[in-house]
């Protein structure tokens, strides 16, 4: 169901990213990073309209003809972007919300591995493999 | 689950390797190991415990929920008292820390207490670091088994 | 609290904590010694020193006497397992002459969240157990000798121990007897 997972730190910069189609993998860095002005603009929001943004999962954030782009962001600063292709329209709200909650899921596991340094890029494999299953399948 | 006196049992044995670790190295008793353990303990587990929880709209209510929330999970009871002066300064009083309640409370031990409070600075430091809150965090053991923790926000 | 949220659970996160508290001391052990094996004996001898202490907290909350035999022995490092550490190893394979068996882990709560670096492949990463196991049957004189055998971190199906007796040890004085 989704195109495109991404992991990106506190400093903003990548610490992974895994493409259902590997050849488009530079299309979508930039489509991430574009996304991370969002994600800032939401987030800088938060003091003004509480309510909704408290919500570690900030909904969409953006769209194009092509991809519609989710974002979620962690009490500890961790961004995770996911690209869905907009061609996919039986796709709900709350899918997207479990997809998430498994990522941070997923994530918390990696940084509880003793042998990861945090603030460096993700190399397990674990980790990789059950991001790829639920790109594919949301399992 | 591990049992909490598990968790005790690692907790007095770090403390006796790190001490003999820096022994042999004929240094001045170094507590620096023992707070890097808590520091790492710290900045993982509040990955774990911050999941469910909503996001933290500013510093207070991000050292309302370690002081409060996390404190009391981590040590099995509240701390006695928790003071700020609102400048980035917290003050949190346990008038019977875990780990000196089983040491004695004559004064011979009040010179190694600094030994037993090392690793839960770190764990605090820990937790705050990865909540995005720089900090540094000392205790102060003036008669046991009570203890104090001072939390200093670094804002630069 | 007005706050919305799950409350912690203290028991939960003790548990946790002392899982990552192990993962944090096992990483600073690998920088503390250069050569793996160093880090495997340090890791026993520390379970050493908390078995000897341990076997005490055990005896004052079970009452459990003396064993009448190893697979008593057996039996009760099982329930210590499950006190202490909440997981039910299974008892397997005994030796012939009942003077050595195997303890078998589905679930192992000290490596939870591991995963070993390739350069990681000859740590022993739960080795203080075995330490602990030693220590205490050494107090209610056992000497034991207790080793990995297999470890689902290297891609064993299962985590086993091997617990085998050496002999008595005569010369202490039973704890809490004349």
């Amino acid at each position: 169901m989704a195109v495109c997972v991404a992991v990106i730190g506190k400093d903003n910069s990548p610490k992974f990213i895994s493409c259902l189609n590997p050849e488009l993998e530079l299309q979508f860095h930039y489509k991430v990073h574009t996304s991370l002005d969002v994600v800032e603009e939401k987030l800088s929001s938060a003091g003004i309209n509480t309510g909704d943004v408290r919500e570690l999962y900030l909904g969409l954030l953006y769209s194009t003809e092509e991809h519609k782009i989710f974002g979620y962001v962690t009490n500890t600063k961790i961004k995770f972007i996911v690209v869905v292709e907009s061609a996919n329209t039986l796709l709900r709200d709350n899918e997207v919300r479990t997809m998430f909650r498994r990522l941070h899921n997923l994530y918390t596991d990696v940084v509880c591995n003793p042998f990861y340094i945090p603030g460096d890029p993700i190399t397990s494999k674990n980790f990789d493999d059950t991001v790829k299953s639920i790109m594919v399948n949301n399992i | 689950m591990a049992d909490e006196v598990s968790f005790e049992f690692l907790h007095t044995e770090l403390v006796s390797y790190v001490l003999s670790s820096t022994e042999k190295d004929k240094k001045p008793c170094d507590l620096s190991t023992l707070e890097y353990i808590g520091f790492s303990a710290g900045y993982r587990i509040i990955e774990r415990q911050t999941k469910e929880w909503p996001r933290f709209k500013d510093e207070l209510e991000t050292m309302k929920f370690i002081c409060t929330d996390f404190w009391t999970s981590i040590n099995k009871k509240p701390v006695d008292n928790l003071r700020t002066n609102h400048q980035g300064v917290y003050v949190l009083q346990d008038n019977a820390f875990r780990f000196l309640t089983r040491l004695s409370n004559s004064r011979q031990y009040l010179e190694v207490a600094p030994r037993y409070v090392a690793f839960t600075c770190g764990l605090i430091r820990g937790a705050l670091a990865n909540l995005g809150i720089n900090s540094m965090v000392t205790a102060e053991v003036q008669s046991m088994p009570a203890c104090r923790f001072h939390i200093q926000v670094q804002r630069t | 609290m007005s706050r919305q949220g799950t409350r912690l659970d203290s028991k939960k996160v003790n548990s946790e904590l002392f899982t990552l508290t192990y993962g944090a001391l096992v990483s600073q052990l690998m920088k503390d010694y250069e050569n793996v094996e160093d880090v495997n004996k340090q890791l026993e001898r520390m379970g050493y020193n908390i078995g000897i202490r341990l076997i005490e907290d055990f005896l004052a909350r079970t009452g459990c006497g003396r064993c009448y035999d190893f697979r008593d022995t057996a039996e009760k490092i099982q329930m210590a397992f499950r006190i202490y550490l909440g997981v039910s190893p299974t008892v397997a394979n005994w030796s012939p002459a009942a003077d050595e068996f195997s303890l078998q882990f589905e679930t192992n709560p000290l490596t939870e969240f591991v995963e070993l670096p390739d350069h990681c492949l000859n740590l022993k990463y739960a080795n203080m157990l075995t330490g602990v196991i030693r220590g205490a049957c050494e107090m209610v004189q056992m000497e034991v000798s207790a080793y990995f055998v297999q470890d689902q971190l290297k891609g064993d199906n299962v985590t086993e121990i091997r617990v085998k007796f050496i002999k008595r040890l005569e010369d202490a004085i039973p704890a809490g007897e004349d």
